[in-house]
């Protein structure tokens, strides 16, 4: 294992989606802008290979996503799916745009779960969402 | 798109790149806790940081600026400019790991401080310093130059040349007064970072332009059938004795593979230089200078150098619209965001180095030479204060020579890389060949510069401002003033060496060559693969940047692209293998773990220095001043 220093993670990260993480959300809006699939694949493609980045980066450092990580990116899930869901509740969206988007969208879920899954195990996995409580006995009086 | 929403991205990319450079020098700053460590980092900054670090400063802004220019305009045909990212790791191999050792014995941070203890030279240490304030005002200013008209023609003189200059001289400021050399350390990294996406996103898309790889290939067969097209895809014989640029009215032309190999010797100043210097001595340990040296600056940059540069280069050879400001117009009306992207790599690439410089610099200037010399009573505090001074007041003149004096600036952006390449004697004198004696190696550098200035426009436009007219022009022989230095300065040394006496040393010097023997001694398949080594690298300058050059005019002539362009790629790929070899096979500059204990000077009595300094200072005004007359009266008397 290596030992890299709070800051050489924060910077190894930040550089993986300052290049990674912009170009491909450029590639992606470019695609749907000119409603090229492909270009938004490769925006895709893009965004996926900043996540095993900072995956690879994360083992290296022996932790996991730190929860600002997790909430930035979480966050930014959520308004690039309600803006996709607007434009396709709007009626306007062409067929190439919204096969982009469910490519992007499904690519990350299906993505997120893998590493989940990987990570943590089928039942880990699912604990990290279902935070478990102290039962709580009543008392009588 | 609409015009207003392609110049938003610009400025909205700025502000993201701002905010960056903002953010990490607050965490530089935060980490640095106070000012002991300003200038070197506490000497912690990570191996893989520094390699990226010096990587990037070493390629800068200028392949894409001027490397990707020169290969537009005048062709393949001064070859050199593709081996760059070779020629610029060798000085790395032979010096880093060395100087990390002895500057680790010594406590020193600095080129100037590390002149000063092994020579004990005034001189050295004021030319060492010198040569960082050329790079802070000279080579990063004029890149900054460029860079800020190129923003201004991107956003249609939306803003002005000087608007965009000062702005990035103000980021530029702000995060080096801020964090010191750990801002410039953490910052670097990512522009390093952001400087290779860019090369490869000018390079990817130059090639979409030009409809890929065999498009530009077959658009170059046919320039090259074009009447004396041949001779930008040629190296044009060994040698021409002609009387140098501006004397020469000839219209033979210039890139001979002399000029070739003299031109590789001027990148190789850039790592002997103070700048290099300061990021090997603020690192943490030695471990990263081989991987640093062999795969990311070699490889992975010498690679985007040799066919990312090139490819950039050849688009606007074939059509001057796909140059790389034609590029960026160009994505300018179709992907503005990808413009803007690619601009802050730019950015991020110029930025790197003329950070690093002003740093070094100011550092210079104020904590090597002015405290030891005029003010040994300065507190570390006010130190780092009166260098943050020195840094705003270097980033202002570089602002002000840029549009008051642009011929200036280029004058001294060009005798930047051969003055430091002058440097070589010195540091070999330090770390490899310890019978290089201190008078040999002060006149050889002293003689070298001098040869330097004599071939290049700098110093003949100052013998013309006093009357003097030089016979020749700028790289006279087709031969870069680099070149021309050296030779001056190495047979300086060697003579001066042979009739000196070696015993006259300083105690450092002795103690510094004696943990070199003991700590670093070469091992006994090292010492067999000594001969193979000279011999690997000697073939390699002959064929890749040397005379052997003409062989491949025609060596690949069926390939389907260039052949001298192939040649090229070919010894790209046997140089990464050169340094590999030298950096891990011969162990100069392979990991090594040892405990390093500190040199400590027989204890002196400290006397007040303040009368001494005064003293000091009243005669530099008095000398200023005197030379200031004699020159104005020179002028007058014979100059026009």
């Amino acid at each position: 294992m290596f030992s890299l220093r709070h800051v050489d993670r924060g910077l190894l990260v930040f550089s993986i989606w300052a290049v990674l993480g912009f170009l491909g959300l450029g590639f992606v809006l470019e695609g749907f802008s000119r409603g090229a699939y492909f270009m938004s694949l490769l925006g895709t493609g893009l965004i996926v290979a900043g996540f095993v980045a900072h995956i690879i980066v994360n083992f290296m450092c022996g932790g996991g996503f730190t929860s600002g990580e997790a909430a930035l990116g979480v966050g930014s899930f959520g308004i690039l799916a309600l803006v996709f869901i607007i434009g396709w509740a709007g009626g306007t969206m062409p067929a190439s745009n919204f096969y982009s988007g469910l490519t992007l969208f499904g690519v990350i879920i299906l993505g997120f779960i893998t590493y989940l899954t990987l990570r943590y195990g089928m039942r880990g996995a699912f604990s990290r969402f279902h935070g478990k409580t102290a039962p709580v006995r009543e008392t009588r009086r | 798109m609409s015009g207003s929403f392609t110049s938003i991205w610009l400025p909205l990319y700025g502000l993201f790149y701002m905010a960056t450079c903002l953010y990490w020098a607050r965490v530089a700053a935060v980490e640095n806790r106070n000012t002991e460590t300003f200038f070197s980092a506490g000497h912690q900054l990570a191996p893989w940081m520094a390699a990226l670090m010096m990587a990037g400063a070493s390629i800068s802004g200028w392949f894409l600026l001027g490397g990707a220019a020169e290969i537009a305009h005048h062709g393949f045909a001064l070859a050199a400019v593709l081996q760059g990212g070779i020629v610029l790791a060798l000085p790395g191999v032979f010096f880093f790991k060395r100087m990390w050792f002895i500057g680790q014995r010594l406590r020193v941070s600095s080129q100037v401080e590390l002149f000063r203890a092994y020579y004990q030279s005034d001189f050295l240490a004021v030319v060492s310093t010198l040569v960082a304030v050329l790079f802070a005002l000279g080579f990063a200013a004029v890149q900054m130059r460029a860079l800020a008209h190129l923003i201004s023609h991107l956003t249609a003189d939306m803003i002005s040349p000087v608007q965009a200059a000062a702005f990035l001289s103000l980021v530029l400021f702000a995060y080096v007064a801020i964090g010191g050399m750990r801002a410039v350390g953490y910052l670097g990294a990512l522009q390093s970072i952001f400087l290779a996406a860019a090369m490869a996103g000018f390079a990817a898309y130059a090639l979409i332009l030009t409809g890929g790889f065999a498009a530009l290939n077959q658009g170059l067969r046919q320039l090259a059938s074009t009447e004396g097209g041949a001779a930008l895809f040629a190296v044009a014989g060994v040698i021409r004795f002609s009387a140098g640029l501006g004397r020469d009215l000839t219209a033979a032309p210039d890139a001979t593979s002399v000029a070739s190999l003299s031109l590789a010797f001027a990148f190789m100043g850039f790592q002997a230089s103070p700048l290099a210097a300061k990021i090997i001595l603020s690192t943490r340990n030695a471990n990263g200078f081989a991987a640093g040296q062999t795969w990311v600056m070699a490889g992975f940059f010498g690679g985007l150098i040799a066919f990312g540069i090139a490819i950039i280069g050849a688009a606007g050879l074939i059509n001057p619209n796909y140059s790389l400001a034609g590029v960026l117009g160009s994505l300018l009306q179709t992907s503005p965001w990808f413009m803007a992207w690619l601009v802050i790599g730019l950015v991020a690439g110029v930025q790197l180095l003329a950070g690093l410089a002003l740093l070094t610099a100011g550092e210079a200037l104020v904590r090597t030479i002015y405290k030891p010399y005029f003010h040994s009573a300065l507190s570390r505090a006010d130190t780092v204060n009166i260098t943050r001074i020195v840094i705003g007041l270097l980033a202002l003149a570089a602002v002000l020579m840029q549009f008051l004096t642009p011929v200036a600036l280029s004058a001294l952006a060009g005798v930047v890389l051969p003055l430091a390449f002058q440097l070589w004697t010195p540091l070999l004198g330090i770390t490899w060949l310890r019978w290089f004696t201190r008078p040999a190696v002060v006149s050889g550098v002293g003689f070298g510069m001098a040869a330097v200035l004599l071939t290049e426009p700098l110093g003949y436009h100052i013998l013309s401002f006093l009357g003097l007219e030089l016979p020749w022009g700028r790289w006279p022989w087709t031969l870069h003033s680099a070149a021309w230095g050296m030779a001056a300065n190495l047979t300086a040394v060697l003579l001066i060496s042979a009739i000196t006496n070696r015993r006259t040393q300083g105690e450092e010097a002795a103690d510094v060559q004696a943990f070199i023997a003991s700590t670093l001694k070469p091992a006994a398949r090292v010492r067999r693969l000594t001969t193979t080594a000279w011999s690997v690298v000697l073939a390699w300058m002959f064929l890749a940047a040397g005379p052997g050059l003409i062989f491949g005019n025609t060596a690949f002539a069926n390939i389907g692209m260039p052949s001298i362009w192939a040649w090229s790629g070919l010894f790209w790929l046997l140089g990464v293998a050169m340094i590999w070899f030298l950096s891990y096979a011969m162990d100069m500059a392979s990991p090594l773990h040892r405990e390093i204990e500190p040199y400590s000077p027989r204890p002196r009595l400290r006397r007040d220095q303040s009368m001494q300094e005064q003293r000091r200072l009243r005669i530099l005004i008095i000398t200023a001043a005197a030379a200031f007359v004699l020159i104005v009266l020179v002028n007058l008397s014979f100059g026009h």
